[in-house]
């Protein structure tokens, strides 16, 4: 049940609000019906309008986020669960067994290509079972480029930098490592992202 | 590339190739992986957001600052959740408003369930809002002479961008009754700054 009314306005603003809150103008036969009804529409789309802008302005009122907060957030999350599938290096001792974890191998895959100028990594995953020593894999990366950027030349560039590292940095069975461009950024300035 | 640093960027693990450059989606995709880097750039470009959001919810800042901490870090166990990495941040409000609700909520535990609805106190109630500098400062007087509820509805609407079905399932009230806060809300707004008109 709706509250009962303080005053005859909450009808009004009840029944304009729906159309706000449902994204549609209301009629402007209504709107003209009475000097109130368009009186009270403009007031409540004034009132969203700064509602909008209200957290940006919020955000610049406030002191800048300091160092500590961001790190006690960064303490708080569990970093293993990420750890994933375990892959075995060799070693000559047959009493060693040594692995990396696929998590780590996702790590040196982002940094060879956050090496190639201009491109991020985004997700990597690795096809086959990179648990079987010689098993053969292949790699799938999504990255993202600078605009402006050569997109083939640059995904080149990007396999090369990945395959270079793993066959340096790890014993797998490199079959192919696919370059998907997903993304394209720009160079942010100072301003959070609106 | 260019060596040009903006003050933001001062990161506490700052990298030659600025991670602050990213998209929110690449971003998103490798803190999935386990990029803790990229989960901290997230945390630095949104994180105020939150902060600004939760303590509209929450009607003052106390309590923001570990809204905001809850939510990154569910957020970061969620993450591998989120359909659309480009669609982040809406995600990001969206947790931070149920942490911000769940916080309300467990307030309001001692409160017998009549008092849930007061109004806000007298001495909130602005009497000189012509006098406020901004319009952000007179709708923010104005919304603390709004009850709980009502300013939670409204700022879950107008701010939050959510449904009247979303803020009934998340404040457990039949839609009806959010409509009526809505409407409420907003008469009591328009009637507080009635020199808008």
């Amino acid at each position: 049940m709706i509250p009962s009314p303080d005053d005859q306005n909450y009808d009004l603003i009840a029944h304009l609000s729906d159309y706000l809150d449902r994204g549609e103008n209301p009629p402007e036969e209504f709107l003209n019906t009475a000097p109130e009804n368009r009186i009270t529409y403009d007031a409540l789309t004034r009132f969203r309008a700064v509602a909008q802008d209200i957290l940006a302005e919020d955000v610049s009122a406030e002191p800048d986020l300091d160092d500590g907060w961001v790190a006690r957030i960064l303490k708080n999350i569990h970093r293993e669960a990420r750890a994933g599938r375990s892959i075995p290096v060799s070693h000559p001792s047959p009493k060693a067994a040594l692995s990396l974890t696929e998590g780590a191998v996702r790590g040196l895959v982002r940094s060879a290509g956050d090496g190639v100028a201009g491109t991020f990594v985004g997700s990597c995953t690795f096809e086959g079972d990179v648990t079987v020593p010689g098993s053969p894999v292949t790699v799938n990366v999504e990255a993202s480029v600078f605009w402006g950027e050569r997109m083939p030349q640059t995904a080149q560039h990007l396999r090369d930098a990945i395959t270079t590292s793993l066959l340096h940095h790890t014993e797998l069975n490199i079959q192919a490592v696919n370059v998907t461009i997903t993304d394209v950024h720009l160079r942010r300035n100072a301003a959070p992202d609106a | 590339m260019s060596l040009e640093r903006t003050p933001v960027s001062v990161m506490v693990s700052e990298d030659r190739s600025s991670l602050s450059d990213a998209t929110d989606a690449i971003l998103a995709a490798r803190a999935v992986d386990g990029d803790v880097r990229a989960f901290e750039v997230i945390v630095r470009r949104h994180g105020p957001l939150m902060r600004a959001y939760a303590t509209r919810i929450l009607g003052s800042n106390s309590d923001a600052d570990d809204v905001v901490q809850d939510t990154f870090i569910t957020a970061w166990e969620r993450l591998h959740e989120l359909q659309d990495p480009a669609a982040t941040k809406a995600w990001l409000m969206r947790i931070t408003s149920r942490k911000a609700i769940d916080r309300i909520r467990a307030r309001r535990t001692d409160q017998p369930l009549g008092e849930w609805d007061v109004a806000a106190p007298e001495s909130e109630s602005p009497h000189n809002l012509a006098e406020a500098a901004s319009q952000r400062e007179r709708l923010t007087r104005a919304l603390g002479t709004l009850s709980e509820s009502q300013r939670e509805c409204w700022t879950l609407r107008e701010i939050g961008g959510h449904s009247y079905a979303e803020i009934a399932e998340e404040l457990d009230l039949p839609p009806s009754t959010v409509r009526g806060l809505l409407a409420r809300a907003r008469q009591k707004l328009m009637q507080e700054m009635e020199e808008w008109r």
